[in-house]
């Protein structure tokens, strides 16, 4: 009963769930979701604080590894994402603060957090650069995959494919997963190429007036312009005569009225797909000449465009119309009603300014260069005094939430205190303790 | 001294067994310092009130304990009594009448100390450390109120183990500081939080930071009638924001002003930012005083916007500070604040070393000693009321001991 009250929920909100790249553990989804109904729990905080201070005073050879089990549980216990996990500051922390310590630059785990922080930044594709021209994640496979990824959802399959290449040529391990992905790779593309191709030939099919059959024409996007059931072939073959005589006759609707309009109640032969039993006004346009572009849709028309043999046709501009076309009047800018209000004094609804451009990326690269600056010359900046903070600012800072002076202290007391009565609990262990001595 | 039933004195034989170290004391100004001070950090400071005759100055410390001195005339201090935490302490506070004092502890309780009996008890339990600790005297109770880092500010009537009231904030509390019937809290993430306590405490407003780094000390200060109109606001870099809290006029009113940094005329080298450890108002003449990691202490007057005066540079953070009630004694303690740990690694470093190599306390600076200056001012208090700041013509300093 229990079980399922809670499979229910999970049921519930599972369009709340960020998907995660490794899955998530059902129970501590469960966990976390029972949570966040009753709101943030003291256990989560807890936990999170002991995250927290461990990220201050780790003193082992490997921080990374508290970093990514942070990473990894805040994912883990925040499905919905949002602000409160303050995932996106720590994964900027992280990369961040070990930008400089080359042993990390190829360690799965840091390519991993960079990767998680190239895709929540909005521009995935420079984060990626930056780490190439960093050579962060050069011999990782992951790496090169991601980055693939990313150029192929932006479309672009040939860099996508080059990604994949680099990768190859910096020997990025491990080598089977590479490859495998870039035969992936390779089959998408290979599969959008022939539906492309299929989806060609059936336009092109399409586009035999003979196919024409008298029905709606679909409408696209948001104009709900209906095309009348009565189309004759002038209408259909009005940019095919456009392109072959400049003087072609202005707009098809003006047109339709000296035709011999044709009416599918009296005739109903006519429905075959033979366009030659209209009767057409004007002589239709010779057939069999070179260079003529075959009729198509005409609420779709792209150019330039390849004519069946393979050359280019390049429309020539439509004649312009010889009238004055007629424009509504609401369609001008709409006359300023008088404004009793001060513009320059209501800013309630104003516009948002643009913001300073700071990017991710930016403060990577003003962190680096404040580094190198740092290092080379620590004097003066542009002849204002600089200031240093003369505390441990890193720390007090370090992870998604501030510490001050007394947590940091009073944790460090915490851990010596337990390790005291651990170590008398266990008083003939303690006294093999190396560092004892 | 028949205040205290029982002259528990602690570090027996207390100056005859240090006595020997005096010397490694950084002194500059050669103040009097408090015997038998504290084995490590001092975090706060308190003198009695008003209503006792006499001066009485509490310190809690790193090392769990609380201490009691009485500060003679002659600037002699003598040793009362102390009690013991099961973690650090971080705040002290008195009850009005002086019969009491509250102390409030990383082991995330509270106590109350008698010190008629020298009997404490735990009054207030949180669920995290508490960091700090008010005595809230109104017309019609009267109460305990803690903050901590467990997110809730609550309030105690002594005798009952359950809080009267506990309010949940957004963040942790950091610093707070009541003037009935004004309570202000600073809490983690550059919160700040204006309480009313009259009849039932309740929040009176959210107030934006008026600093941009991570708050650290607060003190209410008062209007000529005597009733709480604003606060002082420090930040871990060096600046302290006057914040009115219905001012006629708030752009005008309200300022900050930098303080605790290392001298600016040199354009060579950076400027250092200090923290800005802890503000306390005079009891007379409002003018208020901070100390700093810088190792500093410093008078202003916020109403002339000027500073009065700087102390010498000790050679250690100057963590906490204190007015006695009339104003004329200033006692602060110089210790390490923590706020130079450069890194997790080296911290642990030197505490390594201590431990294993020399076995010294487990201090991260090295055999530092904790003390308390107490500069026993004569304020020659020249100064009308138009000028309005203090003139520092006679201070005695005594210079009586000096431990660890």
């Amino acid at each position: 009963m229990m079980a399922e009250g809670v499979d229910a929920e999970w049921e519930l909100s599972k369009e709340n769930i960020q998907p995660l790249k490794r899955g998530r553990d059902v129970s501590v989804l469960h966990q976390a979701l029972s949570q966040q109904q009753d709101g943030p729990s003291s256990a989560v905080s807890q936990q999170k604080q002991s995250f927290e201070s461990e990220l201050r005073l780790y003193n082992g050879e490997d921080p990374l590894d508290v970093w990514d089990r942070y990473v990894k549980w805040t994912e883990q216990t925040f499905p919905q994402g949002g602000k409160e996990s303050n995932l996106s500051m720590l994964l900027e922390r992280a990369v961040t603060l070990f930008t400089e310590e080359k042993r990390y630059h190829n360690d799965p785990r840091y390519v991993d957090l960079w990767i998680k922080f190239a895709e929540i930044c909005p521009e995935p594709l420079e984060i990626y650069s930056y780490m190439q021209a960093q050579r962060i994640g050069g011999s990782q496979a992951s790496f090169y995959i991601a980055w693939s990824e990313e150029y192929e959802r932006q479309g672009n399959s040939r860099k996508a494919d080059n990604a994949y290449q680099e990768g190859f040529n910096n020997f990025a391990e491990p080598r089977d997963k590479l490859l495998q992905f870039h035969k992936g790779l390779q089959a998408r593309v290979s599969r959008q190429v022939m539906t492309s191709m299929a989806d060609k030939d059936s336009d092109e099919e399409s586009n035999e007036p003979e196919r024409m059959s008298l029905i709606d024409l679909k409408h696209r996007g948001k104009k709900k312009a209906i095309v009348p059931i009565n189309r004759v072939r002038a209408v259909l073959g009005h940019n095919a005569r456009a392109l072959q005589s400049r003087r072609a006759p202005a707009p098809s609707r003006a047109e339709n009225s000296c035709f011999l309009v044709f009416d599918e109640n009296k005739c109903p032969e006519a429905v075959t797909s033979d366009p030659k039993l209209e009767p057409w006004a004007a002589p239709p346009p010779a057939r069999a000449k070179e260079n003529e572009q075959k009729p198509e849709k005409w609420c779709d028309v792209k150019m330039p465009q390849k004519s069946r043999f393979g050359h280019k046709i390049i429309a020539p501009p439509l004649a312009k119309p010889s009238f004055q076309p007629f424009v509504e009047e609401s369609d001008e800018p709409p006359t300023m009603t008088p404004c009793k209000i001060n513009p320059a004094v209501n800013t309630v609804l104003s516009s948002r300014k643009p913001r300073l451009e700071e990017t991710p990326l930016k403060r990577l690269q003003e962190h680096r260069s404040h580094l190198l600056l740092q290092k080379q010359q620590p004097a003066t900046q542009g002849g204002k005094p600089q200031e240093k903070s003369a505390y441990c600012k890193e720390l007090l800072f370090s992870g998604a939430t501030e510490f001050c002076f007394e947590e940091l202290r009073a944790e460090r007391y915490r851990q010596k205190m337990a390790q005291e009565t651990e170590g008398r609990a266990q008083p003939g262990q303690s006294s093999t303790d190396p560092t004892q001595h | 001294m028949s205040l205290f039933g029982t002259t528990t004195g602690f570090g027996a034989g207390g100056t005859g067994v240090f006595g020997a170290t005096t010397t490694d004391s950084h002194n500059p100004m050669k103040d009097v310092e408090v015997t038998s001070p504290p084995d490590d950090s001092i975090s706060c400071l308190a003198f009695s009130p008003p209503t006792m005759p006499g001066n009485f100055l509490i310190g809690g410390s790193w090392a769990n304990d609380v201490r009691c001195w009485e500060v003679q005339d002659n600037g002699q201090t003598v040793p009362k009594a102390q009690q013991m935490h099961t973690g650090p302490v971080l705040d002290v506070c008195w009850s009005d009448d002086g019969s009491k004092v509250f102390t409030a502890s990383c082991d995330k309780t509270a106590k109350m100390w008698d010190l008629n009996s020298n009997q404490a008890m735990q009054i207030a339990q949180h669920d995290g450390p508490i960091k700090s600790i008010h005595w809230v005297k109104a017309p019609n109770y009267s109460c305990i109120m803690t903050g901590s880092w467990d997110k809730t500010l609550k309030f105690w009537d002594t005798r009952s183990p359950n809080p009267m009231l506990s309010l949940p904030m957004t963040e942790r509390c950091y610093c707070a500081d009541v003037v009935y019937p004004m309570a202000v809290l600073a809490t983690a993430d550059r919160g700040l939080i204006v309480y009313q306590l009259e009849n039932q405490p309740s929040e009176f407003r959210r107030i934006d930071s008026p600093l941009k780094h991570q708050h650290r000390c607060v003190a209410i200060f008062k209007d000529k009638q005597n009733k709480p109109t604003g606060f002082a606001l420090g930040s871990i870099e060096g600046r302290v924001a006057i914040h009115y809290i219905n001012p006629p006029n708030p752009a005008k009113d309200n300022f900050t002003f930098k303080c605790h940094r290392s001298n600016g005329t040199n354009t060579a080298t950076p400027q250092d930012i200090y923290a800005v450890n802890a503000i306390s108002f005079h009891p007379v003449h409002g003018t208020l005083s901070t100390v700093g990691s810088d190792g500093r202490f410093s008078f202003w007057d916020k109403d002339a916007r000027t500073k009065l005066k700087t102390s010498e540079q000790l050679d250690q953070p100057i963590t906490a500070c204190a007015f006695n009630s009339n104003g004329n004694i200033f006692a602060y303690a110089s210790s390490y604040d923590w706020s130079k740990v450069r890194g997790a690694n080296e911290a642990h470093a030197a505490v390594g070393r201590k431990l294993y190599g020399e076995g010294g306390p487990d201090t991260p600076t090295g055999p530092s000693p904790f003390t308390v200056g107490l500069t026993l001012g004569c304020y020659c208090h020249l100064h009308t009321e138009e000028q309005g700041f203090l003139s520092w013509l006679h201070t005695i300093r005594f210079y009586l001991c000096n431990l660890c």
